[in-house]
């Protein structure tokens, strides 16, 4: 029917500059989330397996304890709380919404393990009063909430929409209890799944006067890895169990995450040294900084800091970047003028990377509202 | 610049054992990289928008799966070249106008050049097995930037809460404990699909869909004698004929799906496309509008010109 469209070299991630898809900047407004109350430690969580297994999992990952659901709470409770909270940090009313993406993978709602019609962010925009406002689910695994805040990006800059919202809700921590009924050993595929916890997060993107806000957002899937990490409905309990070639999945993302950190750079024009606070997935500190340090060999430099926040939360799926960012936010260590950059990485395998300076956004975190 | 639709497929799965999500979403995208003379590697994003899938697979996302199936960009990063991003997008019967909304934007800033929006459901293993509501089925279309027609211009769409228990579907788990030879054992179960569709959602679709058709026309200072082809989805009687006839559109003016297409889920919208394509009638017709209808209730318009307003 036509020729093959010329593609633009050396760009290996689909990218978006300020600037340079239509007039307008996208900032990041606000952040929200929900945290469950209820509290899981590594040590409860790995003296409930059904077998022996010996794997000193807090010694591994850096994870003391996670957050968990009590009874009430699901995915669509914790995105609604995480959205409600993002409100009360921004300038904007529910009513301004105009764009609302639901990301979350888990999507339980109501006694149902995983709602699938009609989509989540339906029910997501009524609780909180965006009923205007056009919305559908994404699916993206770890990367969902970055992926839609690159779609948002571009109805932003294009001047089709002023405010958008992404959300995720993630009740997840069945994926461990399933789990911890057949883990064995440290070689099982379901070890990834003893890290996670729950929590829900939010962030709200408006029009910036101008080309700022976000400088950098890229993203791409590295397909021939698709099979790395897999999910499925369990026959042992509510919800899934995950199969991750833990080892393989780490070694393909240091190799292939620094050149793709390298040109997200480069379309900053920036250096590695100009980052303050670089937020990864939150997946274990091992892994965390094992992969920093193949940056600062690839790259020659390194960011000023590195975000793990696994201590207290585990991983939290979809949700792990916004919910590091909010507490580096409310503890004031991020302030107004710090570069941050996003890393999403996930199932897929997806790699995301976003860069952006935080504004006055600062000032509504750190006191009571 | 607007974005125009380089080639649509939609193909019924024959029902075989080894009919699933994705071989059909393969196969699909396949074939219409073939129609329209692109290769795999020039897909810049691909949308997987099908629901139904024999697995439920959580994670990762079905569209790596079928960019590594029809293998385009499947890494390792190198020095030069460009990758694919993939991802799937979930509303529902929705879905193809909606990814169509996003990838239509990203082609008109630039950001990507070639856009795939991949479908395809299988029908759901079902706890009380009823009628299927669905016939397997897979689509594809692939979307690229275009100085000279105006091609997608207008997107629209509404949701309708109060109906959102009119259509309802989702995992739900069903346990059970028993007695294995060395005694109690742990309780199992499954995590079941239980859809549930009530009676008169056809019919309030059909109210909707009206409704929100003659809003954004008005939006757009169009009337419904503007409207040279409708392209409807679903494509059920008990939906296009009341809508026709809400909206006062002659037959000759709607573009209806193949016997064998009918039933085809979240790929609808494409089997009705691909016979508009097929009979000349999408070129022939200066502005088409593309309507789709699912739950929430949601309905979703798409406008496609020959040329600019």
């Amino acid at each position: 029917m036509g020729e093959t469209p010329t593609k633009q070299p050396n760009h290996w991630l689909t990218l978006q500059s300020a600037g340079s898809g239509g007039p307008w900047g996208c900032r990041i407004e606000s952040v929200g989330v929900k945290v469950p109350a209820q509290r899981l430690t590594t040590r409860d969580l790995m003296s409930k397996t059904s077998h022996r297994t010996r794997i000193q999992l807090e010694r591994l990952t850096g994870i003391h304890e996670r957050h968990v659901v009590g009874p009430g709470e699901d995915s669509f409770t914790l995105a609604t709380g995480a959205a409600r909270d993002c409100l009360s940090h921004s300038q904007h009313q529910a009513s301004d919404i105009e764009m609302l993406i639901s990301t979350s993978i888990t999507r339980s709602k109501d006694g149902s393990s995983q709602s699938f019609e009609p989509p989540l962010s339906l029910y997501v925009k009524q609780a909180v009063g965006a009923t205007q406002a056009m919305n559908f689910d994404l699916s993206n695994a770890c990367a969902g909430m970055l992926t839609g805040v690159f779609l948002l990006q571009d109805l932003v800059a294009r001047g089709e929409i002023s405010c958008g919202m992404v959300v995720s809700g993630e009740y997840i921590s069945h994926l461990s209890w399933n789990a911890a009924r057949q883990i064995r050993s440290l070689f099982s595929k379901q070890l990834a799944s003893l890290t996670l916890g729950d929590a829900g997060a939010a962030v709200l993107v408006e029009r910036a006067p101008d080309s700022s806000g976000i400088e950098v957002i890229g993203f791409t899937t590295l397909a021939e890895h698709s099979r790395l990490c897999l999910a499925f409905p369990s026959s042992l309990g509510p919800g899934a169990q995950m199969y991750t070639k833990s080892r393989t999945l780490h070694k393909v993302a240091i190799q292939d995450m620094a050149p793709l950190v390298a040109e997200t750079i480069g379309a900053a024009g920036i250096d590695l040294g100009d980052i303050d606070y670089l937020i990864p997935h939150q997946t274990s500190a091992r892994a965390i900084r094992s992969g920093t340090k193949e940056f600062v060999r690839q790259l020659g430099t390194r960011p000023k800091h590195v975000v793990i926040n696994l201590e207290e939360y585990g991983n939290t799926s979809s949700t792990t970047l916004f919910v590091a960012l909010h507490k580096y936010l409310e503890e004031q260590k991020i302030r107004k003028g710090d570069r941050v950059m996003l890393l999403a990485l996930a199932s897929g395998i997806e790699i995301g990377i976003a860069i952006f300076t935080i504004d006055s956004m600062a000032d509504n975190y750190g006191h009571t509202h | 610049m607007g974005t125009r639709i380089e080639a649509a497929c939609a193909q019924a799965g024959n029902g075989g054992r080894k009919t699933t999500a994705r071989r059909l979403a393969d196969a699909a995208a396949t074939h219409c990289l073939a129609l329209a003379g692109c290769r795999p590697r020039d897909v810049d994003m691909l949308i997987n928008v099908g629901v139904y899938r024999e697995d439920n697979m959580g994670e990762p996302a079905l569209a790596a799966l079928i960019q590594e199936d029809i293998g385009a960009n499947l890494g390792h990063p190198p020095t030069g070249g460009s990758g694919t991003f993939s991802f799937d997008l979930l509303n529902g019967a929705c879905g193809v106008i909606t990814a169509l909304q996003i990838e239509s934007g990203l082609l008109r800033s630039g950001v990507i050049q070639l856009g795939a929006v991949v479908s395809s459901d299988v029908q759901p293993d079902l706890e009380k097995p009823a009628a299927p509501f669905l016939r397997p089925a897979g689509g594809a279309i692939l979307l690229k930037a275009d100085d000279g027609l105006a091609g997608f211009t207008d997107f629209y769409s509404e949701t309708f809460p109060e109906y959102a228990d009119l259509f309802t579907s989702g995992l739900v788990w069903r346990g059970r404990s028993g007695h294995g030879i060395r005694g109690p054992r742990p309780e199992a179960g499954r995590n079941q699909m239980v859809v549930s569709v009530r009676s008169g959602y056809e019919a309030r679709l059909a109210d909707c869909a009206e409704e929100t058709t003659r809003r954004f026309l008005r939006r757009l200072g169009l009337g419904i004698e503007d409207i040279d082809l409708l392209i409807p989805a679903p494509a059920a009687p008990g939906f296009v004929d009341p809508l026709r006839t809400k909206l006062g559109i002659p037959g000759d003016r709607v573009a209806y799906t193949p016997e064998d297409l009918e039933e085809a889920y979240t790929t609808g919208p494409i089997a009705a496309l691909q016979a508009a394509i097929k009979s000349g009638r999408l070129s022939e017709a200066e502005n088409t509008l593309l309507l789709a209808g699912g739950s929430g209730i949601t309905i979703a318009l798409a406008l496609y010109r020959q040329t600019p307003p």
